[in-house]
Formats: C-alpha cells, structure tokens, sequence
C-alpha cells in the first residue's frame, strides 16, 4: 500500500475531547443521572487495629431514609488474588480491623447525607490491638504478623550476578545508604467512585466505573459476584484523573454491585476525600539499603540493595503496590549507567496501614532516587562534577542487558543529558553557584537521567500483553473505532483518532474513538504502566491497516482496478497515478453496505474489523534527562526551583503538545513528591493527613515552567511509539532532591529520604551548624 | 442483611430556599444543612461545578458569587440567598469565557477535565478585573485551584494570552469552540 505523508501523526492537533470539558457537559461518575439511586456511607475503621466485638445497627436502622445495613455477612466476598497471594481483603472487614479507614459496615440510604448520619449511629464495639506500622521495625521483627500464621514477609526474593561479591570487594572504595521513600498517594481530582444498576428484563448489572481497566473490572465483578461475565457490563464515564491508583478493583466497587444486585435498586457511592487519602491505594512506602563499590574515577562496580516495603494491611487487589515497587525497582536499579553487578534482597511486608497500590511510575520514581542519590554521592567522594561521573558510565551500546538481565532496547541516553545541560547552560549555572556560596546563597543543580520500562506486555492495568480495536467505516465513510483502553485525561480519543486518520487517509474530525464500554470494546487490557500509546497505538494502527484493505478492496472492484493500486487518501480511493479515476469513501462505504448487489459474490458487505496487538518486545524503555536548578534558603527551609529543563525521548510522538503536557504534569508531581506529600502516620497507626490541607499538593506557585526538547529514538514496535506516561514522575524526584543536595554541599548535608519539607531542611542544617568540626 | 424499619421515610426535613442561579431565582425544597455544591449538582442539575475535596482547597466546586470565584463546597445553600451565583453554565455564551476555552483548548490547559470549570471561573474573575497579563500573577490567583494532571504551565499561558488580549484592548470574543 503506498503511504501518503502522515499528515496527522506527530501534529499539534488540539483535542476533541476538550469541547465538552471546557463546557462542563462531560459526565463524571457522580453526574450521571441514577433515578430512586441509593446512596452508600462506610463506617471505617478508626483503628489501625482491633477485634470486632459486636456492631449494633438497631439506632441507624431507625433513622430516617435508611434502606440496609450490611456488615461482611451480608456481603462474603474475599479479594483474593489465590496463587498469587496468601490473603485477600474482606469487602467489609471481618472479626478484625488491620488499617484506619477499612470498611466494617457499609449503610444504604436515600441519600449520602442520611447514610453519613446513619453511619455515624452505627454501634461497633472495638478491642484495640497492637498495631505494626514502622517499615524498619516490622522488617526486623519476623515474629510480628498481621496474619498468623501467615508469614508476614509475604514476598522474598534474592538475586545476584555472578561475581557480585568478588567485584564488591575488589573495588577500592565503598559507601552505604538508607534510602527512605514515605508513603504518597495520587490524589485524583476526582475521587474514586461506583455505581450500579441491575435491569431485571435483560438480567444485566451495568456498573458504572472510575476506572483504568474497564475489562479487568468486569472479569473482578463477574468473578466475585458468580454472574457470567456477558451479564456483565461495564461503563466508564468520564474519569478525572486514575495516575494507577484508580487502576485497583476495591472492596467498595464489589460492595456497590453486590447491594444493587440484592436490594434491586440502583447504588452508588462516591468517596469523600477523607476517605480517599484513607483507602485509595497508597504508594512508595519504601525503603533501600544499599552498599556501593567503585573506584577513583567514579565508576560504579557494583550495587548491592535491601528492598523494604510496606504493603499495608492487604495485598492491593489485584496486585500490591509493594510488589510492584520493588520488583521492577531492583530490575532498573542500575537506570541508565553501565553498572556490571548487582545484588537485590526484596521483602514485602503486611502492616496495619492502608493496602499499597501504583501510583504514577510506581517503581521509577523510587528507583530513580536511589540511582542518582548513589550516582551523586560517588561523584562527591571521588571529587568529581556529577555530570562527569554520569558521562563515565551512560549506556551507549543497543541493545543492553542491564545486570537483572532486563533489555535495553536503543535510546540516547548520552544525548538526553549533554542536551538537558545545555538547555540549562550547565557551566553557567556551577560559575553561579560558586559564587552564590560566597555570599551565603545556596543554589543547586541536579541531574537525573531516566529509564521508563513502558509498554510492557504484562502491567499492572490487567496483565494482557495486547490491545484490541474495533474499527467500522460507516456507511457515510465515517469511522467509528472502538478500544479497551481506560483514558483518565491522556487525549487518546484524539491520539488514536490521528493514527487511524492517517492509516486511512481520512481527517481526525471523521473519526470518532469509544473506549470504557465492554459492550462495544474489544477485551482489552485498560490504560496504566504507559502501554496505550505503544500498545493501543498498535492495535489501532493494525486495524486501521486492515480496514483500509477492505475499503481498498471494495474500491478496486468498483473502480475495475487492481487492489494494489488502489491508494487512500484526502477521503477517496483512487488509482496510484490516475486521480481522476477515484471515489470518495462516503460513496464506497454506501455500496458496501447498502448496494450490495454492486460487490459480486466475492466481496464481504460490511467495513468492519477487530484487531489486536501485540509489541514485539517485552517491554520498550523511554528515556530522557531532568536538569533542575534550585535556590535553598537554610532560613526558612523553603526551595525554590529557578530553572527546570527536559529532554524527553519517547520514540516516535503521535502529538507533541499531548506529550509535553504528560511531561509538565508529571514534573508537577514531583515537586509534589520531594518536597510536599506525605502520608503520615502516628506510632499507634492513625493517618494524620486526612485533608488536603495536610496532605499538601503542588499548587501554581509551588511548579517551575518546564522547558521541553525531544528526541526520537522509535522502538521495534508498530508506529515507533513508546510509552511515556511516567517518565516525568520517575525522573523529576530524583533532579530535585539532587539539587537541594549539591545547594546543600558546602554544609555537608545529604537528604535521603522524601518528602524533603522544609522542617527538614532547616534542622539539617542547623544539626551541621551545631555538630563539631 | 439488616433491612431499615423506617424505610417510608425517606428525607428529613425541608426547607425552601431560594436562589439565585445564572440570573433566574429558582426556589427548591432541601434540608437546611444541603451545601451550595450539593443543590446546584443534585437539585438543579448543573454538574458542571465538580466537587473534589468539600474541605475547602481543591477549588474543583468554585463558582462566582457576586462576582467573585467562591468555593461553593463550604456554604450552606440557605446561607447563599439573596447572592447571585454563576456557574459555567450560566458564561458559556460570555464572550470572555468562550475567549477562555478557546485558549484553554490550544494551549491544552486541560486533561482530565476535573478541576478546569473552577479553573475557568477564576480565570474569568481574572479577566474581569483585568489582572496583569505577569506569570507570577497568574500563578498566585490560580494557586487556590487544585489541578493534578497539568503543573499548570499551559493554563498560566492559556490566561495569559487573554489577558494580554484584553490589556490591549482586543474585543475578548475570539472564535468559540467548534
């Protein structure tokens, strides 16, 4: 097939879904008309932990508008992922409390203001138990378990490359380091939520779902619920934001369907935000210990790393964020640098704190930390620029086999940074902060070059290594196109209308893209570990191609040509070389669905297909550089970032201006991640940051403008795309905390633990100021 | 399962509260302790104001009272009479608004979509009051507006350029949205 120039594929195109955005039509969960809907309110537990005595509904059964009262026997469900983990959380806690805010009794009412009240009447009779909520603490104490008598070490796991210990102890120098990540969460705008309708004519459940993974949720539902899953069908209204926490199936979607099921009236619930930064999934509750040898020049030998999390009360369903982290942390520990051996102990443990999901970039940004902390603390002790120490030992040969034996696929790795230090001006900015140190100011660069595993087969969004695309040419020569994908505000209604566009020769406004519909979605895997692009991406691009050959077929038999010849483009097939013998895809769909008769025997009516997809490669890695400059003030512990520049490879870009909008976005959050969030928890397990006003996010004045510049590196797989949903979240972390540390040098403090708040930042400095010399 | 003994009642008890929405008073019946958010979303139906935290940072539920963007999450609706309330719903034919989203949309000053009607009324306030077309300007009148998937930078560049655009005098209604 001859291809016209894409005219679409790697365009600015605004987006189509903006019209109903910017007008406030679009329908998010709680918009969605549900006539004679109830309304659920959860008594959660105020426990970290604690023996359910007794629960007394008698006075909230009374109260007005009050429907059903349900504790776990009304509702037996277990979220349990069985070969995978040893338990799985209850829909409503049973016998036993494990975290603050775990649902124990859920209340239906006529509306959320009576089941609040109702739930507030709930009588639970609680006997406080111990509660386990130190990470170091519960690592070391095996005997502590959340579960007896299952090990509350429920993930171990080791690995070394050969000749790891030989070449850690022949290298001259060594340090150590205590990595610590605090426990974050996404924090979508819009907060979870579920609601579902059951139609006694059809003996269908519509559940209505703020999810990434539509398909996944209605295999969860029909799994738990023992309906045939054709009885079950899932909808995705608008979502305001997933970042993998909305990627989950929750005790509370099953209890949503269950009740709408059993008491034959339509449920839902929308989460309040208390009860968000309570049990959404959280993350990055982890901590690194690592040994590092090198040698004079700076060249890393080897790592070593003791990979701690805490997983929370449950393991997420289905999967655990502390799993997640760590295990794909200890493949790309080593990032971008050409380290030879590494050796990685994982423990995964049970607390009692709320269950530990994905958050954006789920491994990266930790993994991300720990490699440019080590990079920069060996770039001070062997005295050399850190810029110089990373040029040392940048990947530069493709493919690589990084040393947990994952596969590089090619990247530039070395451009991205002497790009990204250009931009900032490098050796303007060091002259700067030599002479700022001078005058007592403290101004910093940091440097994080980045890996993003992308597009993996296997992610945590449903575990298929492919995505489908349904894709029919309307009889008006129109197409609708249908995927699986899970969209929570990334643009794919316009990134894949621009490929199939292309594919076809139609304009981006002729194709209209569903997706969040598993009555007309193909199975697919959802939206989550930056796989749409790269993966969905495919499927559409394939499907498209198969469309086209069927349009071009019908084309060839009405234009009495050959199929080869036939060529599509600007809305028309026509005869390479012959223009003027062409027919527009309006009249060619037309025929092949309403004027049969002029197909022959041989042709199929109809223009419709479904295709899927899957990369030729286990996973395609992004790559890029962060360059961050800050001004410390020691005073008041507050940073300010001065300057902040990207370079940004993701292969082959469907739409530049989405990209850089993912780009600045995930820089946003992570000067969330390094200096502001933090769920915090006292000794006795209570969840101190219950509000937005604790839990503190980037507002406009707390982000820095980004300045962007891309590189295009494709991968092996269909349109060259990788996946870059992440990538900025993984990176920026790492550049911020490694600014502050070189502001910071002349006072010889090291942060190694995010948040980096001001608090800490002031009596860092003030412990130096005190310390003898 | 627990059935409730008292399932024929099924609301508490109303008050009627009249208010002011997008120029039309309208009367509705709701328990006095209903939040603004809450009667404008469920009784009036303009789900256009979205509510994200109902603690008072997000600025998800902001909508213009008297003129000036207010969080319409931590009022009473009772305590909203005798206000004139706006919600998007009640700008979308204002010129300054449609100047707004027209930018909103080049610049790609949104994705999920969630917290860009609050954003849009602040900007509007914004416009009115012809604030500085300066960055850092910008940045601190929208920092009470919460949004997760941005950072920002295209929103600031979005009100930017309108407001450049009404600094210069420019009739602010350029095209609107297809």
């Amino acid at each position: 097939m001859e291809h016209s120039r894409p005219q679409w594929t790697g365009a600015r195109v605004a987006r189509v879904e903006d019209a109903r955005l910017l007008s406030g039509r679009a329908r998010y969960l709680d918009d969605l008309p549900l006539p004679g809907c109830l309304e659920v309110a959860f008594v959660r537990s105020p426990h970290a932990h604690a023996r359910i005595r007794r629960i007394d509904p008698r006075l909230a059964l009374a109260m007005p508008g009050v429907v059903a009262i349900w504790t776990f026997s009304d509702c037996p469900v277990r979220l349990l992922q069985s070969g995978v983990y040893p338990v799985g959380q209850p829909a409503l806690a049973d016998g036993e409390v494990r975290y603050v805010g775990e649902p124990v009794v859920a209340v239906f009412a006529a509306d959320r203001y009576l089941a609040e009240d109702a739930a507030e009447a709930v009588e639970v009779d609680y006997e406080p138990l111990p509660a386990y909520v130190d990470l170091a603490a519960i690592v070391e104490h095996p005997d502590w378990a959340v579960h007896p008598p299952v090990d509350n070490r429920y993930v171990h796991r080791e690995y070394a490359t050969e000749g790891f210990d030989q070449a850690f102890a022949q290298a001259p120098h060594h340090l150590r380091v205590r990595f610590r990540t605090r426990r974050q969460t996404a924090v979508t705008l819009e907060p979870r939520g579920a609601a579902a309708v059951f139609d006694p004519a059809s003996e269908r459940l519509t559940f209505y779902a703020s999810t990434q993974s539509p398909h996944r949720m209605r295999g969860d539902l029909a799994k738990f619920l023992g309906l045939p899953d054709h009885r079950v069908r899932v909808v995705v209204p608008e979502v305001g934001g997933g970042f993998g926490m909305k990627a989950n199936t929750y005790p509370e979607d099953i209890l949503v369907a269950w009740a709408a099921l059993k008491l034959g009236r339509p449920v839902r619930w929308v989460s309040d935000r208390m009860e968000s930064l309570l049990a959404d999934a959280h993350a990055r509750d982890d901590i690194h210990d690592v040994e590092v040898a090198f040698d004079g020049e700076g060249r890393i030998w080897a790592v070593a790393d003791h990979l701690m999390a805490d997983g929370g009360a449950y393991p997420g369903y289905p999967f655990s964020g502390a799993v997640g982290e760590t295990g794909l942390a200890a493949q790309v520990l080593t990032g971008p640098y050409q380290i030879p051996h590494l050796k990685t102990t994982i423990d995964c443990v049970f607390s009692h704190k709320t269950p530990l999901g994905a958050y954006r970039g789920v491994w990266g940004p930790i993994a991300s930390f720990v490699q440019e902390g080590i990079v920069d603390r060996v770039a001070r002790a062997v005295g050399k620029d850190p810029a110089e120490v990373r040029r040392l030992q940048l990947i530069d040969q493709f493919p690589y086999r990084n040393p947990a034996g994952l596969v590089y696929d090619p990247g530039s790795y070395r451009d991205s940074m002497e790009l990204a230090l250009k931009a900032i001006d490098y050796d303007r900015w060091r002259d700067e902060q030599r002479r700022g140190w001078r005058e007592g100011r403290y101004l910093g660069i940091g440097i994080s070059v980045f890996v993003e595993p992308s597009a993996m087969a296997a992610s945590e969004s449903g575990s298929i290594p492919y995505e489908a695309a349904t894709l029919r040419m309307e009889p008006s020569g129109k197409v609708t196109a249908s995927l699986g994908l899970g969209p929570t505000g990334q643009g794919h209604e316009t990134t894949m209308a621009q490929l199939i566009a292309d594919a076809l020769g139609i304009a981006v406004e002729d194709v209209v893209v569903l997706h969040g519909d598993t009555d007309s979605a193909p199975l697919g895997g959802g939206t989550g570990g930056s796989r749409s692009a790269t993966i969905g991406g495919g499927a559409a691009l394939t499907a498209a191609e198969r469309l086209g050959e069927k349009v071009r077929r019908v084309a060839a038999h009405l234009l009495e040509a050959d199929f080869e010849d036939v060529v599509l483009a600007q809305g028309q097939a026509y005869v390479r070389g012959v223009p003027s013998r062409a027919l527009p895809l309006a009249e060619v769909a037309r025929i092949a669905y309403t004027d049969v008769a002029r197909l022959g025997p041989e042709l199929e009516p109809g223009l419709e297909v479904t295709a899927r997809y899957r990369p030729p490669l286990p996973m395609t890695f992004s790559n890029g550089t962060h360059v961050a400059v800050v001004e410390v003030d020691i005073e008041t512990g507050l940073v300010k970032v001065l300057r902040y520049a990207v370079v940004n490879d993701c292969g082959t870009l469907i739409n530049p201006q989405i990209v850089e909008g993912q780009i600045v976005g995930g820089v946003a959050q992570g000067v969330g991640s390094a200096f502001l969030e933090e769920l915090a928890y006292s000794e006795d397990g209570q969840l101190t940051t219950t509000t937005l006003l604790d839990y503190r996010l980037p507002e406009a004045t707390d982000v820095p403008p980004v300045e962007i510049q891309h590189l295009t590196t494709p991968s092996a797989s269909l349109g060259g795309m990788k996946g870059m949903g992440e990538g900025s979240l993984i990176a920026a972390p790492a550049a911020l905390v490694g600014a502050v540390n070189d502001a910071l040098a002349p006072l010889e403090v090291w942060f190694s633990e995010i948040p980096i708040t001001p608090e800490a930042i002031v009596r860092a400095v003030r412990r130096r100021a005190e310390a003898p010399r | 399962m627990t059935e409730g003994a008292n399932q024929k009642t099924t609301a508490e008890e109303a008050v009627e509260v009249a208010l002011e929405v997008n120029g039309t008073v309208t009367k509705v019946l709701v328990p006095s302790r209903w939040l603004l958010s809450d009667v404008l979303r469920h009784r009036l139906g303009l789900t256009a104001t979205h509510v994200g935290c109902e603690q008072g940072v997000c600025g998800a539920c902001t909508v213009l009272i008297d003129g000036v963007p207010t969080r319409s999450c931590l009022l009473f609706a009772k305590a909203a009479e005798g206000l004139a309330i706006t919600t998007l719903e009640g700008v979308l034919d204002d010129p300054a608004l449609q100047a707004l989203q027209e930018a909103f949309h080049r610049h790609h000053a949104l994705q999920c979509g969630f917290c860009t009607p609050g954003m849009l009324l602040t900007a509007l306030a914004m416009v009115r009051q012809q604030v500085p077309a300066e960055p850092e300007t910008i940045r601190e009148y929208l920092s009470g507006n919460l949004c997760r998937c941005t950072g920002y930078q295209y929103i600031v560049e979005a009100v930017a350029e309108v407001l450049q655009a009404v600094d210069r005098g420019d009739p602010a209604g350029s095209p609107a949205l297809p």
